[in-house]
């Protein structure tokens, strides 16, 4: 599924970036997230916990900060499996800067298989773009801590 | 599949099935009708530790008027919903869209209440009840709380409800004289989840003026929506076919839908623009005399 | 892992008390536990209806159930359609119409249709139509099951 969308942030490109690429801010983001353990330089393994409804799953996986160009530009490649299935996403995600404030434009494509694909069908593209609402939420709280 | 093994309780009381959430929480799932989650638990998508069957508790099973509300309580089978001479006379929106949702096999074991904290946004008891204008009583460790719509519904499967809270009950308000009303859903097959559903009232005056409208989609959001613009278009308003056209517009302007198989988003869009036009029109007929 | 339970369930008119375990589903324990195998298993989420028994007077999905829910209920399966001496008159029509081929949806067919006309002695076909299409059939194309349904319903206004 395509997966894109615009969020503002009320903060400067620099600090934005900062929260967007740093694994402790990404881990806070990233929902379910429990934890982003580093691999290499700006690869991580992911941990992912995520519950919707009575269908609670752990996903293990990868996280990465790919072909950083700082501070407009990135891809962000997330792969996880678990029981309830697989879960693989990259996106480009651009910033730049408009007044006082950032613009985060990302343009991706998401993947989901596995059981909760089949099943959960009707409702994969409406709950991938809400927890990609959750993400950006709370890249948001991250920047107020800054 | 087989569902993983699980712990059995079978409390016979609302406070004893309080007590047994409070103490389980998270690891605990309520069962009642058992139409959603039993699937779930077969593919082994669901895999609470505990199961905390509700059927027991008959206490929660009526139908009745308070004043001039309707109450339902929360275990009240779909089947008895839709046939019961009260809700249809009275309420007519509920037991149509009730007579909509899958089949009739699965509405003899499906819970109102089960259907309201499942909280699908193409489900045709949480789209009605936004209709309904009704609330839902929760109890809780803490004492009881009355929950509007916007309240209850958070977005896809998600409710307000705490790991400790138990749905017990459905409020309805009355609907005045003249109301018209209508509830049409599209599906590929009879019995599929609704592709778009869409729940109208229509309260009049005797001169032919549109007092009040209240529209809501079910399947066009992460949760049942009320095209509140749309109303706002037909408040106060004498109704004609090109004010409706354009109420059915604004309505599916403030949809956010989703693809899946069976639709694109576009089409989706589009389509709760035909239903709430189809359904304005239906609702306009009733109370007007086809006029 | 988990305590078996007791039940107690009437099926068919015969009293039966077992142990089972909670998750054990209501169509495995009358397949499997009472050897009542005429209800089938066909997708074991609800949606093809050929495990459909009545409960209580009413048609459910028995996949959909747990055993443990069932205790004191009282059941009727297919294999509780025919008295001793003669089919039921679902059962004649179902052959007589040839409502089935494979029959494998026929036990959710016979539930569900026992249960509508229990409730609808004098149906439409539009009726009939809309109310068996909560069981799926890959073979019938379900004109037949529609025309035995009726001619069923036609049977049994007779007596």
């Amino acid at each position: 599924m395509k997966l894109e969308g615009t969020f503002t942030f009320n903060a400067p490109q620099e600090k934005v970036w900062e929260v967007l690429t740093n694994p402790r801010h990404l881990e806070k983001a990233i929902p379910g997230c429990e934890k982003l353990e580093e691999i290499e330089p700006g690869k991580y393994d992911a941990t992912l916990k995520i519950g919707i409804a009575a269908v609670k799953g752990t996903y293990k996986g990868m996280a990465q900060v790919a072909d950083p160009q700082r501070p407009q530009r990135y891809r962000l490649i997330v792969e996880g499996g678990g029981s309830p299935g697989f879960v693989k996403g990259e996106a480009l995600i651009e910033l730049c800067h408009q007044n006082q404030s950032t613009v985060v434009t990302y343009q991706g494509e998401g993947q989901v298989g596995g059981l909760i694909a089949g099943v959960g069908q009707r409702l994969i593209s409406g709950i991938a773009k809400m927890m990609l609402g959750q993400f950006f939420k709370q890249i948001g709280k991250e920047l107020k801590t800054l | 599949m087989k569902p993983c093994a699980f712990e059995y309780f079978s409390p016979q009381s609302v406070t004893e099935a309080v007590a047994l959430l409070d103490r389980y929480g998270d690891d605990a799932k309520i069962i009642a009708g058992g139409q959603s989650l039993v699937p779930m638990m077969n593919f082994r998508l669901a895999r609470p530790e505990i199961l905390i069957d509700i059927n027991g508790i008959r206490e929660l099973e009526y139908i009745k008027t308070e004043g001039d509300e309707l109450v339902i309580g929360a275990l009240t089978r779909e089947r008895d919903v839709e046939q019961s001479p009260l809700v249809i006379e009275k309420w007519p929106l509920l037991s149509k869209a009730v007579s909509y949702i899958g089949h009739s096999t699965i509405r003899n074991r499906g819970t109102i209440g089960g259907s309201l904290v499942h909280a699908d946004p193409s489900a045709e008891i949480p789209t009605s009840l936004c209709a309904l204008n009704g609330k839902v009583k929760v109890m809780g460790p803490s004492g009881e709380k009355e929950l509007a719509p916007e309240e209850f519904f958070l977005t896809y499967l998600t409710t307000s409800l705490e790991p400790s809270d138990l749905l017990v009950e459905v409020r309805i308000p009355a609907l005045p004289q003249k109301t018209g009303w209508s509830f049409r859903e599209l599906s590929r097959r009879s019995g599929d989840f609704a592709i778009v559903a869409v729940g109208i009232l229509l309260f009049t005056e005797k001169t032919g003026v549109c007092r009040e409208a209240r529209i809501s989609m079910g399947g066009v959001a992460p949760t049942p929506v009320r095209a509140e613009r749309a109303e706002a278009l037909l408040a106060g308003q004498k109704i004609s076919e090109k004010l409706i056209e354009q109420a059915a517009q604004q309505a599916a302007e403030e949809t956010e839908t989703e693809p899946d198989y069976h639709a694109s988003a576009e089409y989706r869009r589009d389509m709760a623009r035909v239903f709430v036009k189809r359904g304005l029109q239906e609702a306009w007929n009733m109370v007007n005399g086809g006029q | 892992m988990t305590d078996n339970r007791r039940i107690m369930v009437k099926v068919n008119g015969v009293d039966y008390e077992r142990w089972v375990e909670p998750r054990r589903l209501l169509v495995d324990f009358l397949r499997d536990d009472l050897e009542l195998i005429g209800t089938h298993i066909g997708c074991e989420h609800g949606i093809c209806g050929s495990c459909t028994v009545l409960l209580n007077g009413r048609a459910v999905r028995s996949c959909l159930m747990f055993a443990v829910q069932a205790d004191g209920a009282d059941i009727m399966t297919v294999e509780g359609l025919a008295d001793s001496k003669q089919l039921h008159p679902l059962q004649a029509a179902f052959r007589e119409k040839h409502g089935l081929q494979c029959g494998f949806c026929t036990p959710g067919m016979l539930m569900t249709a026992y249960e509508f006309l229990n409730e609808h002695p004098d149906p439409s076909e539009a009726e009939v139509r809309k109310n068996m299409s909560g069981v799926l059939c890959r073979c019938t194309g379900y004109k037949q099951v529609v025309d035995s349904v009726m001619e069923a319903a036609r049977q049994m206004r007779k007596k």
